[in-house]
């Protein structure tokens, strides 16, 4: 039997390297979109286990919402990663640059 | 064969969320109107969009009559506070969709910009009426995606894409972090509903505590985001400026009554146990937000970043209110959001209509001189200034007033000494535009955009906001009774 702890500290490990992935990430968006995705996987991974572990069905419905809105969030996301392309012809962190002060 | 039972009853009292039914249908009639529809024809769809909002303010209405009604097994609740907040949110919602009408008449496609709009406001409504994790989520992010996409509605300007990704990233974060703290939350009481888990949360133990404090700091830190307080303010003042004026208009008012409702709804219900925590969690956020909000302010030379970092401001007074956590304390905070919507209506309709064809009146120094050529115009613009400025009396001089009374009935006199400090600095930047406008040289030739709606939005929100600061008991009362169950 795996201990409720084993989950919760994968989960807190893929959460951090998302964040950590968001915020040290220079090269492009790409990447950003996907520790955005590792953040709402680890998000799920906590709920299915205290789901499970507390022998309560909620958290596992929730994991459902969850990845619903995940999966428009990203469709949402690329379209608007497409149309920023089409106007700068580069999706590289440091050309996210014109709206400054 | 077995027959098949519905565990469920049927759910009583549907009619409470008659408004929500009203406005998906008719937010999905106009999304396939937008399709049928020739290109010269699309602006039936923005009037329909308008009609549905009053149909929808016409059901919260009917269906808030029966109160304290909860429906969908204690998923959706309609008391008076969520019907007050919902009837905010659809005024600025039509507020917004007039501002729109002649601004957004050259894009192609602009039908399905204002079904954006419904189910943005959709999701807030839904918000609002939320009791417990799962619905306040969902509606969230039904609001949060929809106005992603508003924001980068004009697809060939770069400044609209770049701060609608900003904005996403961001958001997308935020919503994380929000998701992330709930984890806990929902590990340490296995419920979503608020009353439920606030009653588990109070009578935890110290085992559970850091949980359920790493918990509450990760929900914090996910609203924050979304009401644009400081610290978690970074992205307001690109997405404001990137956004087409009508959605920064938008999105300056109705999403911040949804996220402080929320705010207010977390911290009332889930934690009342933890209140000690949160309060000084929340002094940190007010501070910092009104010093950002006014002191930032000041180097701006766009006006729609000036108006973001104003927002934040704004909404660093009304944490004020929620660090008071009295009934008047949460009284002040709905009458503050009603006067911020229509002094925000008001001043965006203005910089819309200084709109020329490729210039946006959007640089301070566009409004010099503005007095000598349409005096009503400055004079509006003056009056809903000096109101942000809180000078009395004006309708902001009364919002102001009531959250620092709140604070100070409380104890914080600190606190309320800084807001009043911070207010002041915040009056330079706001009464330096009537300064351009009244002391300084036309630099450059005004055209205002002819439009009736657009000059009706600033007459109504100047006589508002004049009104409520000559007389506040009216709008006071109201909120009263909005507020009158929820402590």
């Amino acid at each position: 039997m795996v201990p409720l702890s084993s989950f919760l500290i994968i989960g807190a490990a893929l959460f951090s390297i998302g964040i950590v992935g968001l915020f040290l990430n220079r090269k492009n968006v790409i990447t950003i979109l996907m520790c955005i995705e590792l953040m709402l996987l680890a998000v799920n991974i906590n709920f299915a286990a205290f789901s499970h572990f507390l022998g309560d069905i909620s958290g596992q419905i929730m994991v459902f919402f969850v990845l619903t809105v995940a999966a428009a969030e990203v469709a949402v996301g690329l379209a608007i990663l497409v149309a920023y392309y089409r106007q700068r012809r580069s999706i590289a962190i440091e050309d996210i640059n014109t709206l400054q002060g | 064969m077995s027959e098949v039972t519905f565990p469920f009853p049927f759910p009583q009292h549907l009619e409470l969320i008659l408004p929500e039914i009203i406005l998906a249908t008719m937010a999905m009639v106009t999304l396939m109107m937008s399709v049928f529809l020739s290109p010269a024809r699309q602006s039936i769809v923005a009037w329909v969009s308008i009609a549905t909002c009053f149909v929808t303010a016409a059901a919260v209405l009917y269906a808030s009559g029966s109160a304290g009604l909860t429906t969908f097994y204690g998923y959706f609740v309609l008391d008076p506070f969520a019907a007050f907040a919902k009837l905010l949110m659809i005024i600025a919602t039509v507020f917004a969709m007039f501002l729109s009408l002649d601004y957004m008449k050259k894009e192609v496609n602009v039908g399905e910009y204002y079904t954006l709009m419904l189910f943005a406001l959709l999701g807030m409504m839904l918000m609002v009426s939320a009791t417990n994790f799962v619905t306040m989520y969902l509606g969230l992010e039904l609001m949060a995606l929809s106005i992603y996409v508003l924001v980068a509605y004009q697809r060939d300007v770069l400044r609209s894409t770049e701060a609608s990704l900003k904005y996403f990233i961001l958001g997308a974060l935020s919503s994380c972090m929000l998701l992330y703290g709930l984890t806990f939350l929902y590990g340490s009481t296995g419920s979503f509903m608020f009353s439920e888990m606030g009653t588990l949360i109070s009578a935890s133990g110290d085992e559970l505590r850091f949980a359920v404090l790493t918990g509450m700091l990760f929900v914090l830190a996910g609203l924050a985001f979304k009401v644009s307080v400081a610290p978690f303010h970074m992205w307001t003042p690109d997405a404001y400026e990137g956004a087409p004026t009508p959605i920064t208009a938008f999105m300056s008012v109705a999403p911040k009554v949804a996220g402080l409702v929320v705010f207010m709804r977390i911290l009332h219900d889930v934690f009342p146990g933890l209140q000690a925590e949160y309060t000084s969690i929340l002094m940190v956020m007010a501070v910092l937000s009104m010093a950002v909000g006014n002191i930032a302010a000041i180097a701006q030379r766009n006006i729609k970043r000036m108006l973001a970092y104003s927002t934040i401001g704004h909404v660093g007074f009304i944490l004020l209110g929620l660090i008071a956590a009295t009934g008047n304390g949460y009284t002040a905070i709905v009458f503050y959001m009603t006067v911020y919507l229509f002094m925000t209506m008001g001043v965006f309709a203005i910089i819309i209509m200084m709109r020329r064809d490729e210039i946006q009146g959007e640089l301070l120094d566009d409004f010099a001189g503005l007095a000598k050529v349409r005096p009503g115009y400055a004079l509006a613009m003056g009056l809903l200034m000096f109101s942000m400025a809180g000078i009395p009396f004006l309708g902001g001089f009364w919002a102001k007033a009531f959250v620092f009374m709140a604070v100070i009935e409380t104890g914080h006199i600190v606190l309320a000494t800084l807001g009043v400090l911070f207010s002041a600095i915040g009056a330079f930047y706001y009464i330096r535009i009537v300064k351009y406008m009244y002391f300084d040289d036309e630099r450059v030739s005004f055209n205002f955009v002819k439009s009736g709606p657009l000059q009706t939005i600033v007459v109504l929100s100047t006589l508002i906001i004049v009104a409520i600061g000559l007389y506040p008991e009216p709008v006071m009362a109201l909120c009263k009774l909005a507020m009158a169950n929820f402590v």
